[in-house]
């Protein structure tokens, strides 16, 4: 039985490391986000060449039903992804709600000045 | 403090029956310029408002009514404004408070509008709840009906005070960590014009709303207010 190379997994690694090349190449993926997948892809390609390795892993944790580490670390990193992806998704909110705001605010001191009355000099630093 | 000193900040989604009146009532009770804000109303209530002789925000997406207020407060700031009280377009709240709020900014940093009166038996229980949890003292705690002193203003125009949702208990807590006095002043509500409330209006709201405020206020327990002086000189 051959337990060196198990060659779907390589080719799902490979496959998704050249896709996400090709997305940043293509300027459709932000950089640090292609960073964390193409360690998920080395990751794959690294148990796909060395199957033990998940042995070793789960002996090392203590783990004697080496596919549920597969699956739990899976899990967890899919829940961490998420939880990151909300604390992103509640900054970016931020910043697009005071953008909003200073939208407004400079759209009505443009109009006001078009319309040739005098501005008060801003009195405080409005932060952004 | 002259009149001139103080902006009135309304703001409003989809308010053109209303905000006008509103508007021109707030001017004539206290000779203050009045700020619109609009949260991308999709009628006319722009238009009204400036008809009105409102000075308007347009804000370009909706943010909700506590993002449309910190609008006001932001411009108030960048301005020069030492004294915002807010009002309700829909013309819920008496005109004739907005001098006596701000002539109670003198002895507080934020002043509420009360309506004892308007308070249903659903919503003094849930006050009574969230007073319980925050430990805050403060009979109704969404009212729109607020003036703000130029402490108050300086805090609320924060980065930290924009992911709020509702002009309500998360705006309190934040006012509080920082010991900012808030007192209560009790306003006769007229009964005709009883609007209806945002956040009252459907059980899956009011669910969705003691939810989202109960977490928020679990968040706070135990936060401390930071030297005052370090957090205000962050501007």
């Amino acid at each position: 039985m051959n337990l060196s190379l198990s060659p779907l997994p390589l080719i799902v690694g490979l496959a998704l490391a050249g896709a996400i090349f090709y997305l940043v190449r293509r300027n459709h993926l932000h950089g640090p986000y292609a960073a964390g997948w193409l360690a998920l892809a080395a990751v794959i390609i690294v148990v796909s060449i060395w199957p033990r390795s998940i042995d070793w892993a789960s002996q090392l944790v203590g783990i004697y039903y080496p596919p549920i580490l597969v699956s739990m670390l899976a899990i967890a990193a899919l829940l961490l992804k998420s939880l990151v992806g909300d604390l992103e998704r509640s900054q970016q909110e931020r910043s697009l709600r005071r953008l909003s705001q200073k939208l407004a605010i400079l759209e009505n001191e443009l109009e006001r000045l078009k319309r040739g009355e005098a501005l008060p000099p801003a009195s405080h630093d409005d932060p952004d | 403090m002259h009149p001139s000193d103080c902006l009135i900040v309304i703001p409003a989604f989809n308010e053109a029956a209303t905000v006008a009146k509103v508007v021109a009532g707030a001017r004539e009770a206290t000779g203050s310029p009045v700020l619109v804000v609009s949260d991308a109303s999709e009628d006319d209530t722009v238009a009204q408002a400036e008809a009105a002789g409102a000075r308007v925000l347009a804000l370009p997406i909706r943010l909700g009514a506590w993002c449309a207020i910190q609008a006001g407060l932001r411009y108030a700031r960048r301005h020069g404004y030492r004294q915002v009280v807010t009002i309700d377009a829909d013309g819920q709240h008496p005109v004739s408070a907005l001098v006596d709020l701000c002539a109670a900014l003198a002895d507080s940093d934020v002043v509420i509008g009360t309506c004892p009166q308007r308070l249903s038996v659903a919503k003094r229980i849930a006050w009574a709840y969230f007073r319980l949890l925050t430990g805050l003292r403060v009979v109704d705690v969404t009212s729109g009906l607020r003036a703000y002193g130029e402490p108050a203003l300086e805090l609320l125009v924060q980065r930290e005070a924009s992911l709020l949702d509702y002009q309500d208990i998360g705006v309190l807590l934040l006012l509080a960590a920082q010991d900012m006095r808030i007192d209560e002043l009790p306003v006769a509500m007229s009964e005709r014009e009883v609007g209806k409330s945002r956040v009252f209006s459907s059980w899956l709201s009011v669910t969705r709303y003691m939810i989202h405020t109960t977490v928020l206020c679990l968040a706070q327990v135990g936060r401390s207010a930071p030297p005052a002086e370090t957090e205000m000189t962050s501007t």
